[in-house]
């Protein structure tokens, strides 16, 4: 079943005069089961979107159906705990909102506020810490003591650690190192294929989305321009033109590398594959 | 004598470990250096540190002949600019033209002078049709500019940016530096970038690297790109170009150039050998 928006808007400051309209009129169907990037433009309204997902905004004009709640404009609904259990929102700098004294506590927490007791909660969250790769000894230390990507991490585990059936991320690569930003890819490619999680991202990082994300949401002034693969999307230099979105470079070398007479697999996005496609042809 | 002079500085926050541990280099008047290292390996302490915004302990920093220090610090910041990550926590004025003239003001700059002054560095960052645009009808890479533009206006002689692309879309990324690669091309300005972002570094004329307090290496960037599995080593990667060079060649398949034309050009020339 489709995570569904019908004609949904959303205006911040309804009936003040800078009312300001995020969402426009969105009719989206985003599957179940991949990963699906949201991308556009700073202002383009991909936050917005994404809060509606577990009701942190409500809209103001048309529905969402979302697992099997449907949350409808002018109506506050009552399931906002189990809804927020089973869509797990990850924030932009998700670290900054570590608070605990230590890094267990802290994943603990998220199952604790869903009613779980504390035992249960705390092996919840030691599973959780595991999956995102944080070492057992990391346990009892301070939150703060952690680096960046580490901090990232825990607080991803405090979202992993209520069990959500989609998990929705907002930039989560961003400030991070090369390896740290690989680490959260790995970690959210896994809960997709191994826990065939809903992975909703909100990102800027056009590498990043060619290469892991299934289906892309391309957002503009709070309007839908475009929703389908994501290969469709970035091989496609007009859409590419028309949409004002910045090329992958790994689709730049296909580019240059087709026009050249290489014969490139539409489904080539990786160097390694690229090269190897390549090389076949110069023997 | 270089514009910059970094001797032997380390800091720490607390007791057990040091954010900038025994860091020497130089800086040459007028050149770009990016600072790179992953996230904790110092970069931001040390900006923080030449910028005065943190006190030095051991070791010492000199600019222009300047110990950094409480006594000369005031002295120091009048040839020095910061821009910071986060656009939105820079903007002062409640239109472009009021945000840049804030620290004119704060110089006692006179007001009939002040336009021309606002106008010139709204033209040098590309803003001049946004004056009266308010900062929310602007985009990340637009107010950006206008802290740039607010910075340069104080006729700095170094400027400092620390992270001041890493919350930007891709355009706001490519605009900003677009707009310090063009800042760097005279002169008159020094710039010290500290930068995720590899690409950054590849036009810039020197580049710091910074592995858990310590410097790594202190080098023209294709030097420093020149061993990928010894920055890999400390979290660290190669800009796209290189990678793709470095994927041919594992595949016994050499290429000299370092661009993606020049080395499509290559494998053209070596497929019509067969």
């Amino acid at each position: 079943m489709p995570i569904t928006f019908k004609a949904l808007s959303y205006i911040y400051d309804k009936d003040m005069p800078y009312a300001h309209k995020a969402l426009d009129n969105i009719d989206l169907d985003i599957r179940e089961g991949i990963i699906t990037a949201i991308i556009g433009e700073t202002g383009s309204g991909k936050s917005t979107l994404v809060e509606h997902l577990n009701a942190l905004l409500l809209p103001s004009e048309g529905s969402l159906e979302i697992l099997d709640y449907t949350l409808t404009a002018g109506n506050k609904p009552k399931f906002l705990k189990p809804l927020r259990k089973d869509v797990g929102l990850v924030f932009q700098f998700s670290e900054y909102q570590l608070f605990e004294e230590t890094v267990l506590k802290d994943v603990a927490f998220g199952p604790q506020n869903f009613g779980i007791d504390q035992q249960t909660a705390t092996s919840m969250a030691k599973e959780a810490l595991r999956m995102v790769n944080i070492d057992e000894s990391l346990f009892s230390a301070s939150p703060l003591e952690l680096s960046g990507g580490q901090k990232r991490r825990v607080a991803i585990a405090g979202i992993i650690a209520c069990d959500p059936q989609i998990i929705v991320l907002d930039e989560p690569t961003a400030g991070l190192d090369p390896r740290g930003a690989k680490e959260i890819i790995d970690l959210f490619v896994d809960l997709n294929r191994k826990l065939k999680k809903t992975i909703i991202i909100v990102s800027h990082d056009n590498e990043m989305v060619y290469n892991y994300c299934d289906d892309t949401v391309v957002l503009s002034k709070g309007q839908i321009r475009y929703h389908g693969p994501t290969i469709d999307l970035f091989n496609d230099e007009k859409i590419l033109k028309e949409y004002d979105l910045l090329e992958p470079q790994i689709v730049t070398l296909r580019k240059l590398l087709k026009n050249k007479g290489f014969r490139i697999s539409d489904d080539a996005r990786t160097l390694d594959v690229i090269v190897k496609q390549v090389k076949e042809q110069l023997k | 004598m270089s514009l910059i002079e970094i001797k032997d500085v380390s800091y720490s926050y607390n007791m057990e470990n040091k954010a900038v541990d025994g860091v020497s280099f130089d800086i040459e008047a007028g050149s770009y250096t990016t600072v790179i290292g992953h996230n904790g390996s110092g970069k931001s302490t040390l900006a923080k540190l030449i910028a005065g915004l943190l006190e030095l302990k051991e070791g010492e920093i000199i600019i222009n002949g300047l110990k950094v220090n409480e006594e000369n610090i005031y002295e120091i910041r009048k040839d020095l600019g910061i821009v910071f990550q986060n656009p939105d926590n820079q903007f002062i004025g409640s239109t472009v033209r009021d945000d840049i003239a804030f620290g004119l003001e704060n110089r006692l700059v006179e007001s009939d002078k002040m336009d021309s002054i606002i106008e010139e560095y709204a033209e040098t960052v590309g803003l001049s049709s946004f004056l009266d645009y308010e900062p929310q009808n602007l985009s990340g890479g637009q107010k950006q500019r206008v802290a740039i533009a607010g910075t340069l206006a104080m006729k700095p002689s170094i400027l400092i940016f620390d992270e001041a692309t890493s919350m930007l879309d891709p355009k706001g990324k490519k605009e900003i530096k677009k707009l310090m690669a063009q800042l760097a091309e005279g002169d008159d300005i020094t710039i010290i970038s500290i930068t995720h972002d590899i690409e950054e570094v590849l036009q810039s004329d020197m580049c710091v690297v910074l592995n858990k307090g310590r410097l790594f290496m202190y080098d023209k960037p294709e030097k420093v790109f020149s061993d990928p599995e010894r920055l890999r080593k400390i979290n660290l990667d190669i800009p796209f170009n290189l990678k793709v060079k470095e994927e041919f060649g594992k595949n016994k398949i050499k290429l000299k150039a370092n661009d993606l034309e020049g080395m499509v050009e290559e494998l053209c020339r070596s497929r019509s050998k067969h």
